[in-house]
């Protein structure tokens, strides 16, 4: 042991002079002692994220015209924000992103979209082709809700009997509806 | 030379007074902060720096204590309400990218300065690694914010 010490301190004394150290702007450096204690701060910046997941496609089969036509579905938005906000921009393929379905040259026929910030719900806040909705709250925990609870919210899409009634029977109707979610 | 007379023994007091051990002291120096930056990822994020941890006693043999700014000592960073955990790893030599885990208020030990000088000024410019983690699953729940916390280690003798 004492060998070692001497060893080392006529070894730093000839070389401290003119290498030197160059301490951490911040970070605290431990002195010579039984224990010697340092300190380091540490920082992290995390960015507001969103994510929506549980999304299923919408099939409407066989429906009777002359009533409304609804299909609600439950999906997960997870937000990181504080207050776990974010808002809901849909979108259709239709003409200036109109929310319509469409089968060749046949006169489109256009559908409603609803959002509701619950789960299991079949009725919620109409949203408006390329608007930002208000701000909604999710209740879910983590990502793709991986935990309790499994879905946070639904997505109703209707379409109404008056439109129904205009559509050629036999016929298919597709569209893309595109759902936009961001943090707030 | 005294002379003693005859037929009496003479006496002679020992006394062994043993040398006080030299103390065995350490000390930890070239400690950097860790600035992960904006994590937009959410994979794990590791940051590691080369550190200056040196030993006295022959063997250059010590042990780590990590604690953070945490409740009890917790390794969690905080930013406003919200918390975010994370891990410390230590080598024993520099340059290392994985070590072993040092647990919250825990000592470890096993490691050795490797004959370096006091502050790591010769030759061996450092001695250790400390390895910082921020896992995915912290990050990927975090609440969005500026964390930070205070990372306080502590070098003993073995």
């Amino acid at each position: 042991m004492r060998i070692k010490s001497i060893r080392f301190c006529l070894i730093a004394c000839s070389a401290i002079g003119f290498l030197g150290t160059t301490p951490a702007v911040a970070a605290t450096q431990g002195s010579l002692g039984a224990t010697s204690t340092g300190s380091i701060t540490i920082t992290v910046s995390v960015p507001s994220r969103v994510q929506i997941t549980g999304l299923n496609d919408v099939a409407f089969t066989n429906v009777d015209p002359s009533v409304n036509a609804t299909n609600a579905q439950s999906n997960c938005v997870w937000s990181n924000t504080a207050t776990k906000g974010y808002t809901v921009t849909a979108t259709g393929d239709g003409t200036a992103g109109a929310f319509t379905l469409k089968s060749g040259a046949l006169t489109p026929i256009a559908y409603s979209v609803q959002w509701n910030q619950s789960t299991g719900q079949s009725t919620g806040t109409a949203l408006a082709s390329g608007t930002a909705s208000t701000t909604f709250n999710s209740t879910a925990t983590t990502p793709t809700c991986a935990t309790a609870p499994a879905t946070s919210s639904s997505l109703i899409v209707s379409i109404s009997s008056a439109q129904l009634l205009t559509m050629a029977s036999l016929t298919s109707y597709t569209g893309t509806l595109t759902l936009l979610v961001s943090p707030a | 030379m005294i002379a003693r007379p005859a037929g009496i023994a003479a006496t002679v007091a020992l006394l062994a007074t043993a040398a006080p051990a030299a103390a065995q002291t350490v000390r930890l120096t070239k400690l950097s902060d860790v600035a992960f930056g904006s994590l937009s990822s959410t994979a794990t994020a590791t940051r590691s720096q080369n550190v200056c941890a040196y030993a006295t006693n022959a063997s250059g043999a010590y042990s780590v204590r990590a604690s953070g700014s945490g409740t009890g000592g917790a390794l969690t960073l905080a930013a406003g309400g919200a918390t975010m955990a994370y891990e410390v790893q230590w080598a024993g030599t520099p340059n290392q990218t994985t070590g072993t885990a040092l647990p919250a208020n825990t000592t470890v030990g096993g490691f050795n300065d490797g004959n370096v000088l006091e502050l790591c000024n010769l030759i061996t410019t450092s001695s250790a690694s400390l390895i910082v983690i921020l896992r995915s699953a912290a990050l990927a729940g975090a609440t969005a914010g500026s964390y930070s916390g205070t990372l306080t280690l502590i070098l003993g003798a073995q």
